[in-house]
């Protein structure tokens, strides 16, 4: 079986003006010491468009962080890559836009933490929402297509109508409402984050209307807690069957969190050409096929489609990345991620003060050993 | 092959031709009016409700806007 990745996460730098509880950096970061340069992810971008990749999301950290970033989308545009930048938009003045836009860039995700501020603030772990209000009415101005990016969870759920509101005030053409994914920051923080089973049910009838209603106006795309579904999801589409994470230091992994597997070996494209990292490498073809799976999934008729879940969660919580995602009603395993609703608060928290577990910034962190 | 921001949406029969022909400067109806002189011999009437089903779609996924 041959696989083509169509898509590039670029974590070009895990630097981030932001501390938010839920972030999908692994808990041991990279410091700035180690980062590829703009030459070396040239060449990346051109690697990956060889291999068949069609579009490149850069993302960290903060992308804005480094001083470069207009270099980066020229490059990925020059490779012919569709161009999408994640960020968090601080400090991101006009002149600088307009040079983002200018060099290619084709699309901006701009994330928000609540429709309100000091509930953003908290979460974001600084000041943060004025300024993302202001930069989302001058994206508007520019032609680059724009999602508005709501990662969910117990604490703003409640806000959902007012954050859909806030989109539609900004004119944003796509809005994504993302459940938080309990990897990195997040997996501390994930008994006070775990959205209720009613919030849950309410999420899919307030954004069931809310699609009806601005049909044709804004696409809405959500992200449902997989905690509470039946079956796991497909995740990354399928482990090194679709997608290239590269960190700031060029490693090369199938997903944002596949460094927490022990006793896989990733590759960094500072030693090895992409190509080979993707069709040769121990690590992308670990969790490829199905001669790895283990029963249930492996005489399970759903292990095509969901490839038995997420190989990083069957290990954060069993032990063993070979497992069924414990998330499936069909593991036994299952009730591990069962007590942990059964630990999360019933009501959705806002009147308990929160203990959370902030991100660091690795600004002046040492470089971690490889 | 359409590239949007999450997704790929793959084109296929008459779609990329229809695509080719929103430049910006067309309106809907001289896109219709094209692809029937180019498609002579197919029915008017289907070939308009056809680009009207398409492009709807494509506007209702954010791939497409009307100025």
């Amino acid at each position: 079986m041959k696989y083509t990745p169509h898509a590039l996460i670029a974590e070009v730098t895990h630097r981030c003006p932001l501390r938010c509880v839920y972030c999908s950096n692994p808990l041991e970061m990279r410091s700035r010491s180690v980062e590829l340069g703009a030459a070396e992810w040239q060449r990346v971008f051109g690697e990956a468009a060889e291999l068949g990749v069609l579009q490149l999301h850069l993302t960290g950290g903060e992308p804005l962080a480094r001083p470069d970033t207009e270099q980066l989308v020229k490059a990925g545009r020059a490779a012919g890559l569709y161009v999408n930048l994640i960020t968090s938009g601080i400090g991101l003045a006009e002149a600088r836009l307009e040079a983002l836009v200018s060099a290619g860039l084709d699309h901006i995700q701009l994330s928000f933490q609540d429709s309100e501020q000091s509930h953003a603030d908290e979460i974001a772990g600084t000041r943060a929402h004025a300024a993302k209000l202001e930069l989302a009415g001058r994206i508007r101005k520019h032609r680059v297509a724009f999602t508005m990016n709501i990662v969910v969870h117990r604490r703003n759920l409640a806000h959902l109508p007012e954050m859909i509101a806030l989109a539609e005030e900004l004119g944003v053409g796509r809005l994504e409402i993302a459940n938080v994914q309990y990897y990195g920051w997040a997996f501390p923080n994930r008994s006070r984050l775990l959205p209720t089973r009613e919030q849950v049910r309410q999420t899919i009838a307030i954004v069931d209307a809310a699609r009806e209603r601005l049909k044709g106006r804004m696409r809405i795309d959500c992200v449902l807690p997989d905690y509470y579904a039946r079956y796991p999801k497909a995740c990354m589409g399928g482990w090194g069957q679709g997608l290239i994470l590269i960190d700031p230091a060029g490693v090369a992994l199938p997903c944002h969190a596949a460094r927490v597997i022990p006793g896989l070996q990733f590759d960094s494209v500072q030693s090895k050409p992409l190509r080979w990292i993707w069709e040769e490498s121990v690590a992308f073809q670990r969790f490829r096929g199905d001669e790895w799976m283990q029963e249930p999934c492996r005489s399970c008729e759903r292990k095509t489609r969901d490839f038995g879940g997420c190989r990083c969660q069957a290990f954060l919580y069993t032990g063993d990345a070979e497992a069924t995602d414990p998330v499936c009603s069909l593991s036994p395993k299952r009730g591990l991620i069962d007590a942990v609703i059964a630990d999360a608060p019933a009501t959705d928290g806002d009147d308990q003060p929160a203990h959370w577990v902030y991100r660091i910034n690795p600004t002046n962190a040492p470089a971690p050993t490889p | 092959m359409l590239l949007l921001p999450e997704s790929i949406l793959r084109l296929t029969g008459p779609g990329p031709r229809i695509l080719e022909l929103c430049d910006g400067s067309r309106t809907i109806e001289d896109v219709i009016t094209a692809l029937q002189a180019e498609f002579s011999t197919a029915d008017p009437e289907m070939i308009r409700r056809e680009v009207r089903t398409f492009l709807v779609s494509l506007m209702e996924r954010r791939a497409l806007d009307f100025e």
